[in-house]
């Protein structure tokens, strides 16, 4: 279970990112977390992979109470969570085998138990035969099937995808989810972090919604509210068509 | 963490420094002549401290003692000197020895033509002194040890050579502190050297380190390879600094041995030989390269790699 009572994050310079936020994600659950830029998605993040400190409240994952935990047992924490980054984050020196079995081998497992659970990890994600391929010799839906083997080569109990279709094409966004979804159904907890609306609207799944920092929904429903007009960061086109005129 | 993990990481560390070839090797070059001038200023400095100790060996004060002192007081002088703590041994020579050993110096130098010249000097005709031979433990006190002797009752005078003492130690004292400047010095350019080098790979390899921290590694696994790429830097670098000074040594003893130059064949005697100073320069050399590549990976681990 994951559980933020509470949180605040303040950045040092006054900006407040994240502002009373309480979420309660049950194990076995799937969950977006939708927002627009600068609504507190990346901080989020951060909290979760404890990269950040929470300012205020305290957050669970699991058996690790973030108010409790020692800087030691960070990486036992992180070996938790699968993530699979935005820009996939792999290493280029190294081939699809390589970067899914250095996660292993960072953690400390055995190189007889790295052999037989790499291929099984990769041929789950539909990579068998892409082994010995680096990764620019891969498309970016094969990148990030790469990246998602690596993050469920612990088979940890929560899967975290950060925007994990803003780096590859429609179809192949549609393929991601899906197989984000069939992770799911085995028991795994996925969060989807993402900005993109009509994704998440074609799964009938819970939808948090954050905006300036604040959680404004949390439902299956994408709030009727447009936020992102709010948003002070947007450029709104016609207003700057008037103006001119 | 278990066998295949450090023997991954240290594949990993190794790995590294071949990476990063050209500032590996421009790291061991730096380091090697660090530990080269520091070797040889160690080298130096114990053949100064063996030749200054030879010298003092040779080094002795001659105790007259007056014309007219009875045998009693020679005696006593002879057990009062004993007593002072800086002294090491004490030899009494009778004014007869003495005699001989001129006659024999005569004869050695001038080939017995003129050995004639003392004849008749014997017995009660003797005008030298009954005396005491004395070698000190410190030279440092022997103006000290002098003033004492001197003030013995049935001394007539101590010939001492505080000159020489006072010249001797000065010149162990001084290359003993540059000695030690110089080594402290070199060992912290060194550390320097190592955490720059350590610093850029984890520069180039942050991708990586980024990776890591992020799939659950513990800090331990992510600093090791860095460790070893500094160690193996500093042990490499001193296997290198030993081989040349151990080749330059034996080449300046052999030169020495052969020169013909009169002063230093008479120093040669005091060189520390090869063979009874390699093992130390070894273990000296291997333990200053681990620690200081070591150190100097740790320095930079702690300060650029945050994980």
């Amino acid at each position: 279970m994951i559980k933020f009572e509470n949180v605040k994050k303040v950045y040092a310079g006054g900006h407040v990112a994240l502002s009373d936020v309480n979420i309660e994600i049950k194990d076995g659950e799937f969950v977006f977390v939708l927002g627009q830029s600068g609504a507190g998605k990346s901080t989020f993040l951060k909290l979760i992979l404890r990269e950040e400190k929470m300012t205020e409240g305290n957050i669970t994952v699991g058996k690790y109470d973030f108010s409790k935990l020692k800087r030691k047992e960070i990486p036992y924490l992180r070996r938790s969570m699968g993530v699979v980054f935005q820009d996939f984050r792999l290493i280029p020196t190294m081939t699809s085998y390589e970067n899914v079995a250095f996660a292993m081998r960072a953690t400390n497992i055995p190189e007889k138990e790295i052999v037989t659970r790499v291929p099984y990890v990769l041929k789950l994600v539909g990579l068998a035969d892409k082994g010995n391929n680096f990764p620019n010799e891969l498309s970016g839906g094969e990148q990030q099937r790469v990246a998602l083997a690596r993050a469920l080569v612990h088979s940890p109990p929560v899967i975290i995808a950060d925007e994990p279709t803003g780096n590859i094409d429609p179809e192949l966004s549609f393929e991601m989810m899906e197989l984000l979804v069939a992770i799911n159904k085995v028991g795994v907890t996925v969060i989807v972090v993402t900005h993109e609306q009509d994704l998440a609207a074609k799964f009938d799944k819970r939808i948090i919604y954050l905006d300036k920092g604040s959680v404004v929904s949390d439902s299956g429903e994408i709030p009727q509210h447009d936020y992102s007009d709010d948003s002070n960061d947007e450029i709104n086109l016609d207003e700057l068509m008037e103006v001119s005129e | 963490m278990n066998f295949s993990g450090i023997k991954y990481l240290t594949k990993q560390g190794l790995l590294s420094m071949v990476r990063n070839r050209m500032m590996s090797i421009a790291s061991i070059g730096v380091l090697t002549a660090c530990l080269l001038i520091t070797g040889i200023s160690v080298l130096v400095s114990m053949n100064v401290s063996s030749l200054i100790d030879f010298l003092g060996e040779q080094n002795k004060m001659i105790v007259y003692l007056e014309l007219d002192a009875e045998d009693t007081v020679t005696e006593q002088v002879g057990v009062s000197i004993a007593e002072i703590s800086n002294v090491a041994s004490y030899d009494f020579i009778s004014k007869a020895d003495a005699l001989e050993q001129t006659k024999e110096w005569i004869n050695e130098y001038d080939e017995g033509s003129y050995s004639s010249v003392l004849d008749g000097y014997e017995g009660e005709n003797n005008p030298l002194y009954n005396s005491y031979s004395v070698h000190v433990s410190d030279l440092e006190l022997i103006d000290d040890t002098a003033t004492a002797i001197t003030a013995l009752s049935g001394v007539d005078f101590v010939e001492s050579p505080s000159d020489l003492a006072s010249t001797i130690t000065g010149i162990e004292k001084t290359v003993t502190i540059a000695g030690l400047g110089l080594v402290g010095a070199l060992g912290l350019v060194a550390i320097l050297v190592i955490s720059n080098t350590i610093r850029l790979t984890v520069f180039s390899r942050r991708k990586e380190i980024n990776i890591m921290k992020f799939v659950g590694a513990t800090n331990n696994f992510i600093r090791l390879p860095f460790w070893v790429e500094g160690t193996v830097l500093g042990l490499v670098s001193a296997l290198l600094a030993f081989g040349l000074v151990s080749g330059s040594y034996i080449w300046v003893l052999s030169i020495i041995e052969v020169s013909g130059i009169t002063w230093l064949q008479s120093i040669y005697f005091s060189v520390i030989p090869y063979n009874t100073i390699w093992p130390y320069l070894l273990a000296g050399f291997t333990t200053a390269g681990v620690l200081l590549g070591g150190f100097g990976s740790a320095v930079s681990i702690r300060k650029h790699l945050k994980v």
